[in-house]
């Protein structure tokens, strides 16, 4: 086997990190393009074996990369720009986010492992540039601690729209809400648990995933969801019942009429 | 059969919802639904959030953009 190693920057090599990561310090953007090497451990497992998951070969010249970066990478544009608008809550951000996020997959490229999750690898490298890049100009109140807040300090006590009778009201009521509406209680929803929704509800991560994409554990990542939907579940029923909207509200379940309709 | 009962089914309709659980254990939830309005309204509920959350992220990157990380990934391979 030949030594593949000397077109690696040390930044973008695939050595283990020695030590875990802090998430409170601060990292240079060529740091950020080597973490998001994804699997890093995986990978150097794959190159011991000499398994058939191989970066891409040195002898692929620079116009056959971008061409190939370019069929893989680019159809997952509009997935990672939706992304980005749910991050940073604005479109221009969101675009100078993407744009970020390919630079930093490309000069990358040549190290990611073929034939693993490119879809997972661009999400980590989105987040990883988001948090260095935009998360500490947005000066998020909740940032840093919001995961050590009780479930009261987030506003919204356990569901009063959980009764038997209006469940099947507040999934009637939620349903027709319109999109605005829906983007509108993501975006109130604090950060890591927007996200968390984000990546398991829209683009259908699995927990690990996500758990590798945030950096975080697994346990974690559930309990970020739980609360995020909660959250959200809350902001979308107090949303429809100021329109008036029946979700099975307290003044509606005194009403004998109503009571056991769903049973 | 043995029903999971309420407390079971709700401490994981969440892992239900995103197919995280052991089948044995997904079947388990889903036995306890099939006799339970409450759970079965929870998850009625779980399944509609997820569905509006997806139907309102939908978005499009605009056209400039796609232009100009194109012209970006153009210009880096020539370094």
């Amino acid at each position: 086997m030949t030594l593949t190693m000397p077109l690696l920057t040390p930044e973008l090599s695939w050595a283990p990190m020695s030590t875990p990561s802090d998430p409170t310090e601060t990292r240079s953007p060529a740091l950020v393009a080597g973490e998001a090497e994804a699997e890093v451990e995986a990978a150097a497992e794959a190159e011991a074996e000499e398994t058939i998951v191989e970066a891409i070969e040195e002898t692929t010249s620079p116009a056959e990369l971008r061409a190939l970066f370019e069929e893989q990478a680019l159809p997952f544009i509009d997935q990672l720009y939706a992304a980005g608008m749910r991050m940073t809550r604005n479109p221009s951000d969101a675009q100078d986010l993407v744009q970020e996020t390919f630079v930093k997959a490309f000069s990358a490229f040549r190290q990611y492992q073929q034939g693993t999750n490119l879809k997972a690898w661009l999400y980590r490298i989105l987040t990883n540039t988001f948090i260095n890049n935009y998360r500490k100009k947005q000066r998020d109140p909740y940032q840093g601690t919001i995961d050590d807040l009780e479930d009261w300090q987030l506003g919204g006590a356990e569901s009063a729209t959980s009764s038997r009778v209006g469940r099947s009201a507040e999934a009637e009521a939620i349903d027709h809400l319109p999109d605005s509406a829906v983007k509108d209680a993501l975006q109130a929803v604090p950060e890591d648990f927007r996200l968390a929704v984000y990546l398991a509800d829209v683009e259908g991560f699995s927990y690990q995933e996500i758990a590798d994409i945030m950096k975080t554990p697994v346990g974690t990542v559930m309990s970020r969801l739980h609360r995020g939907r909660r959250l959200l579940r809350e902001l979308l029923g107090e949303y429809a019942r100021e329109r008036g909207i029946a979700v099975g509200a307290p003044s509606r379940r005194r009403s004998p009429k109503h009571d056991g309709v769903e049973q | 059969m043995t029903d999971c009962g309420c407390d079971k089914a709700m401490q994981e309709l969440e892992e239900y919802l995103h197919n995280e659980l052991r089948s044995e254990d997904a079947a388990d939830i889903r036995e306890h639904m099939e006799n339970c309005v409450s759970c079965a309204g929870e998850h009625k509920v779980g399944i509609v959030l997820t569905d509006v959350v997806r139907r309102a992220c939908k978005d499009t990157a605009p056209e400039e953009l796609r232009e100009q990380v194109l012209l970006r990934l153009r210009t880096l391979q020539t370094h």
